[in-house]
């Protein structure tokens, strides 16, 4: 059953593969560390360079899950020594990681950060490498009806668990499916809300949207705090490099539970790393916090959230790779790079493209030790890359942007209609929208079209196929109930102290 | 206006997606469907999304969320200028080539992101410059020479 896997280690292995596992784990740690760059925006900017490489599907896979993982190591940098987040999976690293940056603690807190978001992806790919095999054994059974009710099932898990405004949540989502409706339409041929612009018959392309959603609404958000302080040459003195064996001893149980913990969430659709570093803090502060030092400098409060989030993200390639759903925006953008190259996701590229499942999994083990080796002695290197000014980073990532678009098709309506999403990218942003639901819906969007109007074709336009397997009936409950119990719960635990107090 | 305690962006909000809503609506019912076996055909599915997103709008406009932070007007002018000098790198890209326009809209955007006149020129030079031999020597894009300066040769 692991043939895969050794199939795998072949195509990882190869001089050129390795050598692109350690370009991007490089490059992503670089990417991430820099201020106000998150994984997805690195991914976003570097994702059509390494088309220009014209590189095969597996080792263009390859290089963009190690800039993927290699920018959750980086993403915590920032955390620790500014305490400002790189991305929203990297806030509960601040909690701790910037009280012991304060101690002079912050060389051994970065290590300890990397020892952590090692132990956590371990766990987390030796999962996916068991697991993902047997779900890719279950979805060879999902017909489209399955799927589709799979779809709404994930969005429904997302809207509940990704940001803090359903609503907003799911409106983001339907904007992101809608955005994936224009172009020609492949059953009939008709042209939908092209109007009739040429360069709008393919869809809107993945690429100028990535660009423009991140990217560009990144250089405008950035605007805000241009005159603040950068906190150029500001990074507090990080101490002595490494961290010692006895201090990650101390936190090898929050290590694996957290990573445990991460990896679960990681696998449920639409939730990604935020969530896992969230949930995880809170529930090593209630088992361990005996003497309330959580929040000022503990180490493990450090370790559970790094340990979980790096987990989460290896974890949410599970419903990627098996099911075809990406888990978080990220793998969502990963996912939307597979299409590129006619890979669709799922069930049967465990069987069709072993190569490409296996080579990626492979790759994910070879560069989780690439980013422990780099990341425990130069994260003194990497740390410098905090002190870049905004003026040099804000010009070099419009220029990635333009020619990354630029070189799709040299064609100069692209760059516009990339500023044009960057607007309303930035809009969105500022209306406390997440993008990451925007872009899970613009990915699975013609999927989920595909899938209904499939399965409605094979009924003869009778609904009831939606709900008739146990597979798709069990995923519709799962969906209502997601979105229920959240309101009803609070409701009938409040409901019940009042007949208690009463 | 930043005093008014109603949360108001989300209620024009709600009602701008309305329109959206109408509007995605309109045009797919407008649609000019060949005969087709298939039971769905391409209106359905958008018609579908108009729906959910009115109603998700109706929501947002009685149950609207807190105003978020939004430019003041200094931030404002320099986020328009910023638009502006995105806008024209996009007009004079092909026209006037990648190095110079690169050169002066980098040296314009650092300047607008706090660096001095020196400082931004020489990031302007270097960037422009160094990016240029990284894509056209490195990654084998080709970048525009500038169709406006052939023309005059």
């Amino acid at each position: 059953m692991f043939d895969f896997l050794i199939e795998g280690f072949g195509v990882a292995l190869t001089p050129l593969n390795l050598g692109l596992a350690f370009l991007g784990a490089l490059l992503g740690t670089l990417f991430g560390a820099l201020p106000g760059i998150g994984p997805i925006n690195g991914i976003a900017i570097l994702m059509p360079l390494a088309y220009t490489l014209g590189l095969p599907a597996e080792s263009a896979l390859i290089l963009l899950a190690g800039i993927y993982t290699g920018a959750e190591y980086g993403g915590r940098m920032s955390s620790i020594l500014l305490n400002v987040p790189g991305d929203a999976g990297a806030v509960m690293t601040t909690l701790d990681g910037h009280p012991l940056a304060k101690k002079g603690l912050a060389g051994p807190a970065l290590g300890l950060s990397a020892v952590s978001s090692f132990v956590g992806a371990t766990i987390a790919i030796i999962g996916l490498t068991l697991f993902a095999p047997l779900l890719a054994e279950v979805a060879v059974m999902f017909g489209p009806a399955e799927f589709f009710a799979l779809m709404v099932f994930a969005f429904s898990s997302m809207s509940v668990m990704m940001g803090k405004d359903p609503i907003k949540t799911a409106i983001g989502a339907v904007l992101g499916v809608l955005i994936a409706t224009v172009g020609v339409d492949s059953g009939t041929g008709v042209m939908r809300y092209t109007f009739g612009m040429p360069e709008l018959y393919d869809g809107i392309d993945f690429v100028v949207m990535i660009i423009g959603l991140f990217a560009i609404s990144e250089i405008l958000l950035m605007l805000e705090h241009a005159h603040r302080k950068d906190g150029d040459g500001e990074l507090p003195p990080l101490g002595r490099v490494f961290v010692s064996l006895k201090e990650v001893l101390y936190c090898k149980g929050a290590m694996w539970r957290s990573g445990l913990l991460g990896f679960i969430i990681g696998v449920l659709p639409g939730t990604g790393a935020s969530v896992a570093g969230a949930v995880s803090y809170t529930t090593e502060k209630r088992l361990s916090d005996k003497e309330g030092t959580f929040g000022k400098g503990d180490m493990r409060g450090l370790a559970a959230p790094e340990a979980a989030n790096n987990a989460a993200a290896a974890g949410s390639f599970v419903p990627m790779l098996t099911l075809g759903i990406p888990g978080s925006g990220t793998t969502a953008v990963l996912l939307g790079a597979l299409m590129l190259y006619n890979i669709t996701p799922g069930p049967m590229m465990f069987t069709e493209r072993p190569e490409v499942a296996g080579g990626l999994i492979a790759s994910l083990y070879i560069g989780n030790i690439v980013l422990l080796a780099l990341n425990l002695p130069l994260a003194g290197v990497f740390a410098r890359v905090l002190t870049i000014p905004r003026w040099v980073l804000v010009p070099a990532i419009a220029i990635l942007a333009f020619v990354g678009v630029y070189q799709l098709h040299s064609d100069l309506t692209a760059i516009y209609l990339m500023l044009l999403i960057g607007v309303f990218g930035y809009l969105l942003r500022k209306l406390g929208f997440s993008l990451a639901p925007v872009i899970l819906g613009y990915v699975l969007g013609g999927l989920m079209e595909q899938n209904l109007r499939r399965a409605l074709s094979i009924s003869g336009g009778d609904v009831d196929i939606l709900w008739q397997s146990g597979i798709s009936l069990g995923l519709w409950i799962a969906a209502a109930a997601l979105l229920v119990l959240p309101w009803l719960v609070p409701k009938l635990l409040a409901a019940r102290t009042r007949r208690h107090a009463g | 206006m930043s005093q008014v305690t109603k949360p108001v962006a989300d209620r024009l909000l709600g009602i701008v997606l309305i329109g959206l809503a109408a509007f995605v609506a309109v045009q797919a019912i407008n649609l000019e469907v060949p005969f087709s076996y298939e039971p769905v055909g391409p209106r359905a599915f958008p018609l579908g999304l108009s729906i959910l997103l009115a109603g998700l709008s109706l929501v947002l406009i009685f149950k609207p969320g807190a105003d978020g932070e939004w430019p003041h007007k200094a931030l404002a002018i320099r986020l328009l200028l910023v638009l502006g000098l995105l806008l024209a790198y996009a007009m004079l890209f092909t026209g006037l080539g990648f190095i110079p326009t690169s050169l002066m809209v980098v040296a314009a955007l650092a300047r607008l992101f706090g660096a001095s006149n020196g400082k931004a020129l020489i990031t302007g030079v270097l960037l422009s410059a160094g990016s240029y031999v990284l894509f056209t020597e490195g990654l084998g894009i080709a970048l525009p020479t500038g169709t406006w300066l052939a023309a005059f040769i």
